[in-house]
């Protein structure tokens, strides 16, 4: 419930996110289309804690219950840890929601701002003030 | 009495929950604080990091100072410009003097195909000015000021203060250059030339050439900041000699962490498709 509410406020913020933060690796806009920013459920399949952002994947069923594996870009390893993230942080198995930027190029990719985990914590994936506008 | 004492219980209550907030609000987890860049660029900074934003110096004091009462720079220190393009850094109303030939290289490399060229994405230094949302280092020694980088790439800058200058011959062009510094008062002034043509000065593609001379002022007014501006001159890319600002916040409870971008950076590359907007 808690993080659906969360999730509803940060849908008010979408159109804030039609800018370029600026990001560790590449220009957000050149890779992620903020303006469909949306929030996708799923079970996370895969853990990669890599520079220079680390991904994590998710199985997410659409409403005809097929599934489909979405990668999830994270911050590079050393800006999540000043976050508060942990390279065990998300485990295989764990139900997680991720509000984020889908990619330009139409695939199943996501630039992910913010991640509830599974026990409800609501963590900062993004780098920049304005990642985390939401 | 009844009142009273549920009175008392929910200012209790209050007190505990005022108290209590700000030290259940871990860090990465949801902010919703909106902090206006501080310092002295007139232009209003670069986009502070969110992962950093908790690490700087809230309280200040004077400026630190070393045995032979130079303003000590050492510490870590968070980035202070924007890079996405270097025009922002510049004083409101001045623009980029750029000569024909680098406006229409600019305007080119708006292209997705241009932009996986660029030397940050593709793990190369980033030259200087450029900077990353990570931290930098400032280790200061009388004969040496040594600016280790987080990113782009691990890598380093070395200030000689041992009054040489430039070498005069044989000076292989770098990415970094070849830097000279020296004090003007509190101010630390370096000075760099030998650069390589490799970098691009920001994400929107900014051109430099060999020609490229780059002035530096560092000021430490307070314990807590480091203002600088920056003196771009390049004949051959630029009319006249422009400036940038930029202010670094004093970043505590950290140090520079690994950062190696090569590791999976292709699995980003063949995703760049659109422009930078």
């Amino acid at each position: 419930m808690r993080a659906k509410l969360g999730f509803a406020v940060t849908g008010l913020f979408v159109a804030a996110l039609a800018t370029s933060p600026a990001f560790a690796h590449h220009a957000f806009g050149l890779q992620y289309d903020a303006g469909r920013s949306t929030t996708l459920h799923g079970v996370v399949t895969k853990v990669e804690w890599t520079n220079p952002h680390a991904h994590f994947y998710v199985d997410i069923k659409d409403e005809n219950g097929n599934v489909s594996n979405w990668n999830m870009e994270l911050a590079s390893p050393n800006a999540l840890r000043r976050l508060g993230w942990t390279r065990d942080i998300l485990k295989v198995g764990d139900e997680v929601s991720v509000y984020g930027a889908p990619a330009k190029d139409g695939a199943k990719m996501a630039n992910a701002r913010t991640v509830t985990l599974a026990d409800g914590r609501k963590m900062v994936a993004g780098l920049s003030e304005k990642d985390a506008e939401q | 009495m009844r009142r009273d004492f549920a009175s008392c219980i929910v200012t209790v209550l209050c007190v505990a929950v005022v108290l209590f907030f700000p030290s259940t609000r871990a860090a990465g987890q949801e902010n919703s604080d909106k902090h206006e860049p501080q310092g002295v660029n007139p232009a209003g900074g670069g986009v502070p990091a969110v992962s950093l934003k908790h690490l700087e110096a809230k309280t200040s004091g004077p400026t630190p100072r070393t045995a032979d009462g130079k303003p000590d720079l050492s510490a870590v220190w968070g980035p202070g410009l924007n890079m996405g393009n270097i025009a922002v850094n510049l004083k409101p109303g001045d623009q980029l003097p750029l000569q024909p030939w680098a406006l229409k290289l600019t305007q080119d490399r708006a292209t997705p195909e241009a932009k996986r060229k660029d030397p940050k994405p593709n793990c190369l230094p980033d030259g200087v000015p450029r900077e990353d949302p990570f931290p930098y280092k400032i280790v200061q020694t009388p004969k040496l000021i040594v600016f280790l980088l987080e990113g782009n790439v691990h890598s380093y800058r070395q200030i000689f203060m041992d009054g040489s200058g430039h070498p005069t011959d044989d000076l292989e062009p770098s990415y970094y250059g070849d830097s000279r510094g020296h004090w003007e008062g509190d101010t630390l002034v370096v000075d760099t030339i030998g650069f390589n043509d490799k970098t691009w000065f920001d994400g929107t593609g900014h051109p430099h050439t060999e020609k490229l001379h780059v002035i530096e002022r560092y000021r430490r007014p307070d314990l807590a900041n480091l203002e600088f501006e920056v003196t771009i001159d390049d004949p051959g890319a630029y009319t006249k000699p422009f400036t940038i600002y930029g202010h670094s916040p004093l970043l505590l409870n950290t140090d520079l962490m690994e950062y190696w971008c090569v590791e999976n950076a292709a699995q980003d590359l063949i995703h760049i498709v659109g422009d930078s907007k």
